[in-house]
């Protein structure tokens, strides 16, 4: 019964999901802020291999997702290439720059490896800001195509009067479009957790002793779990650059990365669909704040006051987030807590 | 040219090292990276200044009564954020260090504004702007000597606290192995409350110094500081305070030479490089000691 009232609830949210843009009374900006939502959905899937899976802390996510926008801003302004080819060309080059980070620092242990990401992230706000040359530094990279669907060349062929070219105008396509990469994502994810893969990154989380005596090459599996996270979130990057048409440095700084791991630890470390909860709350909740925080007189930017002090909140009373990976679910499972508890007395 | 940059960077370096014993303190301690430490830093500049404006006090009574402060603050940042989390995951008291540091940085600018403002001039002897000696082709501000004058004289005293006193050793016992010090009966939970007080009075020396050096104070200069400071305790060895002390001043003195003769853009750039290699190429730092993981 619980099951399938869950399975109802999850359709019907879906349902409307699909449907609500099409509806006479939608508000544009509550659609530009579910767009807003689901690139989020995506940059925390993908942060969540990282810390979730594997167990490592990042706090750079944000260089990668600032090297698939400008990869892909840059490809659209000097080269025109169409989305298509670009979003696959970001997801590469993220994962190239995850391998060349990865490779020589993921043998270090936790703090060391938190800070050399987030020496990264920091380095490439740098190179943004300050190679005016190729991203023309702090003025930002403007006059970004939107995503553009042409077919013409094949309706030209079947009749010369039709014209299959479509340009993304306004949120509406864009929140298909965003919906279409939630989905892919959530289903790639889904895939990787349950494969080879994904157990070997639950063992070296779980104990990464226990897994390299188990034959896991602790080095390559991180290296891919990084690698795969960086492409994920250079795919972000990618739909942000070709959505909002505009780039600049201060859209990649360190305090989108913690907003990020917020995100993920308030859906849960490793469960990627907590991730999708917790971005959609902390979305929802800045653009809130954007509306009361000048109602009383802040400036706007102290909305990452409440976003400081719901992680030390959520650190202090629900450290493993509002909806736990399976795995520590199943510790509640009553025949283990038994066992355990005769284990423990004998 | 060279002199005067050697010279500059050197101030900058004493500075870091200043800020950098905090976190290589705390992390001998408690394993921590206290992001918050930056903020710490920041509001030191703050305190400081409001005390010279709201009250009319002189600058050499501002500086102890900031330390005490900020001594207060750090000691309430363990108690209400980090002693909670002694036995979570290390992932969760990280992450709080963070969200400590956000809450933090963003209080101060609901408190005092974010746009940038001017140290009191008024409160400081004007004799600190002129010069004092001149070596070769650089010239030495009294307000640099003075900055080395205090900044060596804290680093002395820390050195003694640390070596001489039994608090310092138990600080030190408790870096080598916390629950053989506790069974040896040191009280853990003061302790570390002292570790934090020590570091957060030494950071609070640092943010006048810097508000007074660059003449400007504002809500995210504890930040970049703070990663620069704490980019000096990885180079010097995360844990060893001489270490913390050395790396701060090479930083510094690579900061000014990079700035002055690579590219002055970059200038932030060479810390974060700096700390990437050091920690791709000798995580252990200048003086720390590399530990060997036992199964």
């Amino acid at each position: 019964m619980n099951l399938t009232m869950k399975h109802a609830l999850k359709y019907f949210v879906l349902a409307a999901a699909l449907i609500y843009p099409m509806l006479s009374f939608t508000n544009e900006y509550v659609l530009h802020v579910m767009v807003l939502i689901m690139v989020y959905m995506v940059l925390a899937m993908g942060l969540n291999i990282v810390p979730g899976f594997c167990g490592l802390l990042d706090l750079g996510y944000v260089g990668f997702y600032g090297i698939g926008a400008y990869t892909a801003g840059l490809l659209t302004i000097h080269f025109g290439l169409s989305f298509w080819v670009i979003i696959p060309l970001a997801a590469l080059n993220g994962a190239i720059w995850g391998v060349l980070l990865g490779a020589p620092t993921l043998r270090l242990t936790g703090d060391y490896f938190a800070i050399v990401t987030f020496g990264f992230s920091e380095l490439v706000v740098l190179f943004l800001t300050n190679e005016i040359w190729l991203t023309r530094g702090p003025l930002g990279l403007p006059g970004i195509d939107p995503v553009i669907i042409d077919f013409s060349w094949l309706s030209t062929l079947i009749n010369p009067q039709w014209n299959w070219y479509w340009e993304f105008i306004g949120p509406q396509p864009y929140f298909y479009l965003g919906m279409f990469m939630v989905a892919m994502v959530y289903v790639i994810m889904g895939r990787m957790e349950d494969s080879r893969l994904g157990r070997a990154w639950f063992a070296i989380r779980e104990d990464s002793i226990a897994a390299s005596s188990c034959g896991i090459n602790l080095l390559t599996y991180k290296v891919i779990g990084f690698a795969i996270s960086a492409a994920i979130g250079a795919v972000a990057g990618a739909f942000l650059a070709r959505w909002t048409m505009f780039l600049s440095p201060d859209m990649f700084k360190f305090w989108e990365s913690f907003l990020i791991l917020c995100m993920v630890v308030l859906g849960g470390l490793g469960n990627f669909k907590g991730s999708l909860v917790g971005a959609a709350i902390l979305i929802a909740l800045g653009e809130v704040l954007r509306i009361i925080l000048p109602a009383l007189n802040l400036p706007t930017e102290t909305r990452f006051l409440a976003y400081g002090l719901i992680m030390v909140l959520m650190m202090r009373f629900k450290p493993m987030g509002f909806f736990p990976s399976i795995a520590t679910q199943s510790q509640k499972n009553p025949i283990l807590i038994k066992l355990k508890k005769e284990l423990g007395s004998s | 040219m060279f002199e005067q940059q050697l010279i500059n960077g050197l101030t900058l370096g004493m500075i870091y090292a200043l800020i950098a014993v905090g976190y290589t303190m705390v992390y001998g301690v408690i394993q921590l990276i206290n992001f918050a430490h930056g903020e710490i830093f920041m509001l030191a500049a703050f305190l400081a200044v409001t005390f010279i404006t709201v009250f009319g006090l002189p600058i050499y009574v501002v500086i102890i009564l900031t330390m005490g402060c900020c001594a207060l603050i750090g000691v309430l940042l363990d108690i209400f954020a980090y002693r909670p989390l002694r036995q979570s995951p290390r992932l969760a008291a990280l992450i709080t260090a963070i969200g400590m540091s956000i809450f933090l940085q963003n209080l101060a600018m609901i408190i005092w504004g974010s746009r940038p403002k001017p140290f009191v001039q008024s409160a400081l002897p004007p004799f600190l702007r002129t010069t004092a000696l001149t070596v070769g082709d650089a010239s030495i501000s009294w307000l640099q000597l003075f900055i080395f004058g205090i900044a060596s004289l804290l680093m002395i005293i820390l050195f003694l606290i640390i070596n001489k006193t039994r608090v310092g050793t138990a600080m030190r016992a408790l870096s080598q192995n916390r629950t053989s010090a506790a069974l040896m009966g040191i009280n853990v939970n003061r302790v570390i409350s002292f570790t934090f007080a020590l570091g957060s009075s030494m950071g609070a020396v640092a943010g006048i110094m810097v508000a007074i050096y660059y003449n400007t104070l504002y809500p995210t200069m504890g930040y970049v500081a703070g990663v620069k400071a704490f980019a000096a305790a990885v180079l010097g060895g995360i844990g060893s305070v001489p270490g913390a002390m050395i790396g701060g001043i090479v930083l510094g003195i690579a900061e000014a030479l990079g700035a002055g003769y690579i590219s002055s853009l970059y200038r932030d750039g060479i810390a974060y490089a700096v700390m990437i290699a050091v920690i791709i190429f000798r995580p252990s730092g200048i003086l720390g000691k590399s530990t060997v993981e036992k199964v």
